[in-house]
């Protein structure tokens, strides 16, 4: 134990210090000395295997650079100074082949060529979608075998007053009557509030002495008989349906008149069906 | 030379007269193509066809 106290005279109130060793209860640690063994040195055996490590492996710097990729193919450039520049001049068109004169005035030139070259192809392409779009919507179209027999000429001189003559017209019968003026009189006179198809029989000729219909009940298709029902006109074997001598449905199950097909006279004594 | 300075500027240059030459274009070279095409089939097939067989049956 060792104390130290310094006093002066004047200020020793002031100035008073203490230093004190104490101790410790511990025993101080021993330091363990380890035997400095040869570090183990790995044997290298550096392989490059990523692209990185073998990027590692080739020259950056200096008058050799080389470049690598894991992909493509090693190469090695070696930086020299006697590269030719290529000559394009065989590519250039002629209005730019002078690198000295200006480009403006042969412009319009070259421009109208590559426009030309666009409108070509632009022409090229609408007569061609054209074409394709003409080709399917006629494909839907009739054939011409069939557009060939579409049309039917009778000759009206060979159908006497008051009978009624059957034709095949495509596919179906076509009636052709030649009306009486009996007939004629007893159709106009009448009253359309009374039919279930009102259709007065001027709309259905064109000519009154001449009735043209399609030989199809409209009911269920069935080939009416002429001369026969109870109206004078057709007469629907099938399901009894009556039509006048107008073809105009009168009684039985049909809805509808039977149809007028487009004819036409071309001239007197000929009719033009289809 | 000058003919495609003629033709650029008054056909290709503006959008509206570009799409109007190929407009017109279109009716002009399907007239013509057609015409070419069915001269040269027609030809191709000459003596095969209805009408330069029809004098021998009407």
């Amino acid at each position: 134990m060792i104390g130290v106290v310094g006093k002066p005279a004047s200020v020793s109130n002031f100035f008073k210090a203490t230093s004190s060793l104490v101790q410790s209860p511990l025993k101080p640690l021993t330091p363990a000395t380890l035997d400095a063994e040869p570090k183990a040195t790995l044997p290298v055996q550096f392989k490059p295997e990523t692209s990185y490590s073998i990027s590692q492996t080739l020259p950056k710097t200096g008058l050799v650079a080389a470049t690598s990729s894991f992909t493509g193919v090693n190469q090695v450039r070696f930086a020299h100074t006697d590269i030719k520049v290529p000559d394009f001049s065989h590519y250039r068109r002629e209005g730019v082949s002078n690198p000295a004169a200006s480009s403006k005035s042969s412009d319009e030139a070259r421009k109208s060529i590559s426009y030309l070259v666009a409108a070509g192809s632009a022409v090229g392409g609408a007569y061609g979608a054209k074409t394709l779009v003409t080709q399917f919507i006629t494909s839907m179209g009739a054939s011409a075998d069939v557009l060939a027999m579409a049309k039917i000429e009778v000759k009206l001189a060979d159908i006497p007053e008051g009978r009624n003559v059957t034709f095949k017209w495509r596919g179906k019968p076509l009636f052709i009557r030649h009306r009486l003026q009996s007939e004629i009189e007893k159709e106009r006179s009448v009253v359309l509030s009374t039919l279930r198809d009102p259709q007065a029989d001027e709309e259905r000729v064109q000519n009154p002495k001449w009735l043209v219909l399609l030989g199809v009940c409209t009911h269920l298709g069935c080939v009416p008989v002429a001369n026969a029902g109870d109206f004078g006109g057709y007469y629907c074997p099938c399901h009894g349906s009556h039509y006048d001598a107008s073809g105009r449905i009168r009684k039985g199950p049909a809805p509808l008149n039977l149809e007028v097909p487009k004819y036409e006279f071309p001239e007197p004594g000929i009719l033009l069906v289809g | 030379m000058a003919l495609s300075n003629t033709v650029y500027n008054l056909l290709f240059k503006r959008t509206s007269t570009f799409m109007l030459t190929i407009a017109v274009g279109s009716f002009a070279f399907e007239r013509g193509f057609d015409r070419l095409t069915e001269y040269i089939w027609e030809s191709h097939n000459h003596g095969k066809l209805w009408k330069h067989i029809k004098d021998k049956y009407e």
